[in-house]
């Protein structure tokens, strides 16, 4: 066998470090096509996806699963004002549990949240679980909002853009796994949507950055606080 | 046969706890034997260890004690001082050893005089979003109880908290849903030291 002594250093070293535990690399996101790939398909039929959404869900057992969430998504599922942790109450089930397959897969990078994803903490039924919990949570309004200044144009460039999928209040679409949005926090409405444009959110559905091309960034911060100003439809 | 490490011994002969293995290998119910002559030696006869280093078990959650000792006996946690301890324990003794401890009244905690308590509280309570560090009480409550596998914190010694900690943020406590070792990675030793002198601190 012909091994290069710096593989052979690199192989002991490992056998040693996992002589000793079974190694950080675990929690390492996988990378997946996405978005930037020829050919890429938007939610294109996944396993693990389906067997959530297949599963019979409990919202009760959801409640007790989303501990491991609570710490950075809080109790109410509320979430944090700032980009990184979204409002998750009332999102649609089919969504999260979309997101969180993506997460896992490696399709959508967040190697943040990724040690907390994995399979090892959650299985596929239990995301089910949290996700139908999620869902039943009231959204709470109180949510990060823009400056206000430039609503006028961000109504017009959501009816004219994203009204279609997104629904006219906000409301998103649990069948086409189309999220809410209204009532999200607008620091992460404004990164996502910078992200979805410049093609960073390698999950996001190509028809939607196709229409975010011709977006500047006062375009984006205009249409972000226009919904996160939408108030959620009462259930 | 192995045999508890010197390590060990000195530890228990310094506690002045009764160690008697031999009892332990002819007792009928060996749990019992085992509560009284091996564990009380370090963690105290009720579970309330006076030794910093080693854990306070009294009130905590019966599935977790369950599932470090089992862990202990696998190797899947790794502890020279356990390994060979529970070795010859079977699950139904452990269990039985898990539910006893889990039955005991904690001792309350002591409120120390810590300049970084309410750091640590804040950290507890909040987490630090700039670095993602979920807050603690997400698993372990606001009350430091914990839940089911989720470890009770409340009333645990300092310097056995910040071992846990340093263990898991280098990869060698990897039992578990290994929750803990992405947390431990992203904090720092000062917010590990205030958050284990919050946690002594609560009732």
């Amino acid at each position: 066998m012909n091994m290069k002594p710096t593989l052979i250093a690199a192989a002991i070293s490992l056998l040693a470090f996992n002589a000793h535990s079974a190694g950080p690399e675990f929690h390492h996101q996988p990378h997946a096509a996405g978005i930037e790939t020829y050919g890429y398909t938007w939610n294109s039929p996944d396993q693990d996806m389906n067997r959530a959404l297949a599963y019979k869900a409990s919202a009760q057992r959801g409640k007790s699963a989303y501990k491991i969430c609570k710490g950075c998504h809080k109790a109410d599922g509320s979430g944090q004002a700032s980009a990184d942790y979204p409002q998750l109450a009332g999102q649609h089930a089919t969504v999260i549990i979309k997101e969180m397959m993506d997460i896992r897969a490696g399709r959508r990078d967040n190697p943040r949240m990724y040690p907390f994803a994995g399979e090892w903490i959650v299985s596929a039924e239990e995301i089910a679980d949290i996700a139908v919990y999620l869902n039943h949570l009231p959204v709470n309004d109180s949510n990060d909002k823009g400056n206000g200044k430039n609503l006028a144009l961000g109504k017009s460039l959501y009816d004219k853009d994203c009204a279609s999928c997104h629904g006219g209040n906000g409301e998103g679409d649990a069948r086409k796994f189309y999220p809410r949005v209204a009532g999200q926090h607008y620091e992460y409405l404004l990164r996502e949507t910078h992200e979805s444009r410049d093609q960073g959110r390698r999950n996001a559905n190509p028809e939607m950055v196709k229409v975010l091309k011709s977006y500047g960034d006062a375009d984006i911060e205009a249409v972000s606080d226009y919904m996160s100003r939408l108030l959620p439809a009462k259930k | 046969m192995t045999y508890p490490t010197a390590k060990f011994l000195a530890a228990v002969a310094l506690l002045g706890g009764g160690l008697s293995l031999v009892s332990a290998a002819l007792a009928e119910s060996p749990a019992a034997t085992a509560a009284a002559n091996v564990c009380a030696g370090c963690h105290g006869a009720d579970g309330n260890s006076v030794a910093t280093t080693f854990p306070k078990l009294a009130g905590q959650q019966n599935k977790y004690l369950l599932r470090e000792l089992m862990d202990y006996k696998s190797g899947k946690r790794v502890s020279e001082i356990m390994a060979p301890l529970v070795a010859d324990l079977s699950e139904s003794d452990l269990a039985e050893l898990a539910a006893y401890y889990a039955k005991q009244k904690p001792a309350p905690g002591v409120a120390g005089a810590s300049a970084l308590m309410k750091a640590g509280k804040n950290l507890y309570l909040k987490g630090n979003s700039k670095t993602d560090v979920p807050s603690c009480d997400g698993c372990h409550e606001e009350n430091g109880n914990g839940d089911g596998k989720f470890p009770r914190v409340a009333g645990q010694h300092v310097d056995y908290v910040l071992d846990q900690f340093r263990l898991y943020a280098a990869g060698k406590r990897t039992n578990g849903a290994r929750v803990m070792q992405a947390v431990a990675e992203r904090m720092s030793e000062q917010e590990a030291r205030a958050v284990a002198e919050y946690m002594a601190s609560m009732p």
